[in-house]
């Protein structure tokens, strides 16, 4: 964290214009209120009322569904495409058509089937969070190189504990990566979800606070998603770097 | 014959008319066609040739990854369709061959894999530990790959394929990628090894020198399409060491002869 800190600095640095800018009414205070006032209708969000907690909650809860349904279809689906050349072939072109197809373009055809409830927004998280983490795995599996593969044929090893003992920590980095990727995609597709149809989440809480004109709390909400993103990804760097030790890329302390 | 672990016995490996083509650009490219040799029990083996002569290739239709195009190699006795049992491959590549996500002493435990499913946990890493011994790596067990030089993944792949006392041991230029000194020590390493265990080695190396220095045997082979060229067997006793046994009269003399032979076809002159 300490060669962090120019970054921190820059943004406590903008924060500080952007008070003093509305403040003195160079930009819009109504559009854009005072910082500070953003951050005291934040700290009555969070922790006092706690109606932006409450609204956190249930976006969290189908980020992690979606994401997690999805990590646990495509990484077998990616593993089974990565080592058996018909799997490969029958479902490569389906995958190509569909991965372009933007995951937002799905919602009104996923309302027509299961709703505005939970259901849809989980399903289309789940979507959208599919084709990263299938590319990237499939991908792995076909760049391990052969002669780990011919090690464990030498050893004697079957077909199943290849996939499992060569081929799956083999291509993990890839897999990763992939679910670092959807990790980040699945946040976008919750939110675009939850601003068109519902009642519920961090998407909703923001787009009602915009209509009914509290402009620090939509805000509030705003800069909540950001943390949010930036905490995601920070834990998921940590559990990538405990998977990943043997790479040898983490700092030395 | 001087005191090797050669047993005059039934062959342990035999090779009859081996043949090998790969389509190349829809054209058919024979490696060899009509190999035949017999290799005995506890034999130390080398097989040298010109670069591009196929040398890897047999050892890879011996091991079983890859299948022959026509004849049959027989191990123990028995025709080999696939990676057999008692035979372990040692790829040139050891870094492509190594485990990174595992440890040295977990690299060396997946040796024990498919082999010896009865033991406890402790003799398992009893086991493993003395393995890691045999080639060195005391004080190393938990060192990921990347923290270890070349030989000392070197040393770990070996390991890892000794201890599922294979009976065969097939290596495939292991020592090419390191350095000299490096080299000197890993020969005088996998010599001690095969003194001291019963396990019969098939060693292919372009290094005449390496071959003379560590083999009961050597099998030359003729540039594409490979035909045995010579089959010398190697009269210098042993236990071997760097110093003295390079230094031997005798040891020069075979060194130049094959590395004469060898050279001249290289060179597209006729032996």
């Amino acid at each position: 964290m300490k060669k962090r800190w120019p970054g921190f600095l820059l943004i406590l640095i903008l924060l500080l214009l952007w008070e003093f800018a509305s403040a003195n009414k160079m930009i819009d205070p109504i559009t854009f209120p005072r910082v500070s006032v953003i951050f005291s209708s934040w700290m009555k969000a969070v922790v006092g009322s706690g109606e932006l907690t409450r609204q956190l909650m249930p976006s969290m809860g189908r980020i992690f569904m979606g994401f997690g349904l999805a990590a646990l279809i495509a990484v077998p689906l990616g593993l089974l495409m990565g080592t058996i050349p018909m799997v490969y072939r029958l479902l490569e072109p389906i995958t190509e058509f569909i991965r372009p197809i933007p995951s937002s373009a799905y919602i009104p055809v996923a309302i027509l089937f299961l709703g505005i409830g939970n259901e849809m927004k989980i399903f289309v998280i789940f979507l959208a969070c599919m084709f990263p983490i299938l590319l990237n795995t499939y991908g792995g599996v076909r760049a391990v190189d052969p002669v780990l593969i011919d090690t464990g044929r030498t050893f004697g090893l079957s077909r199943v504990k290849v996939l499992w003992q060569i081929i799956l920590p083999a291509a993990l980095p890839n897999i990763l990566t992939g679910m670092r990727i959807s990790l980040g995609i699945a946040l976008i597709v919750a939110v675009v979800a939850e601003m068109i149809t519902g009642n519920s989440g961090i998407g909703y809480f923001i787009l009602d606070m915009q209509r009914i004109f509290r402009v620090p709390e939509m805000f509030a909400g705003i800069f909540t998603l950001g943390l949010l993103g930036f905490l995601i990804n920070f834990i998921f760097l940590r559990v990538e770097g405990y998977f990943l030790r043997w790479r040898g890329t983490s700092v030395e302390t | 014959m001087t005191a090797t672990n050669e047993v005059q016995s039934a062959p342990i490996i035999e090779v009859r008319n081996a043949a090998k083509r790969f389509a190349v650009n829809g054209q058919s490219l024979t490696v060899f066609d009509g190999i035949s040799c017999s290799i005995p029990q506890g034999a130390f083996l080398s097989i040298v040739g010109p670069s591009g002569c196929g040398k890897s290739t047999l050892l890879k239709l011996i091991s079983g990854l890859e299948a022959p195009s026509g004849g049959e190699i027989l191990f123990n006795g028995k025709k080999v369709t696939g990676p057999a049992d008692g035979m372990i491959y040692v790829f040139q590549q050891y870094t492509k061959s190594i485990f990174p996500w595992r440890t040295v002493i977990q690299n060396i435990e997946f040796g024990l894999n498919s082999h010896k499913k009865g033991l406890s946990r402790t003799e398992r890493e009893d086991l493993c530990r003395h393995y890691v011994k045999l080639v060195g790596l005391e004080g190393y067990e938990n060192y990921f790959p990347y923290q270890l030089s070349g030989g000392m993944q070197q040393r770990v792949v070996i390991a890892r394929a000794l201890i599922c006392e294979p009976s065969v041991l097939l290596m495939d230029e292991p020592f090419s990628a390191v350095d000299a000194l490096t080299r000197a020590i890993l020969q005088e390493l996998i010599l001690n090894i095969w003194r001291t265990i019963p396990v019969t080695i098939l060693f292919v190396t372009h290094d005449v020198e390496e071959a003379v220095f560590l083999s009961s045997r050597i099998i030359s082979l003729t540039k594409s399409p490979a035909k045995i060229h010579e089959d010398v067997a190697i009269d210098l006793a042993y236990p071997r060491d760097q110093i003295t046994t390079r230094a031997e009269p005798r040891f020069h003399a075979l060194r130049q002869r094959l590395f004469a032979s060898i050279f001249l076809q290289e060179k597209g002159v006729a032996p």
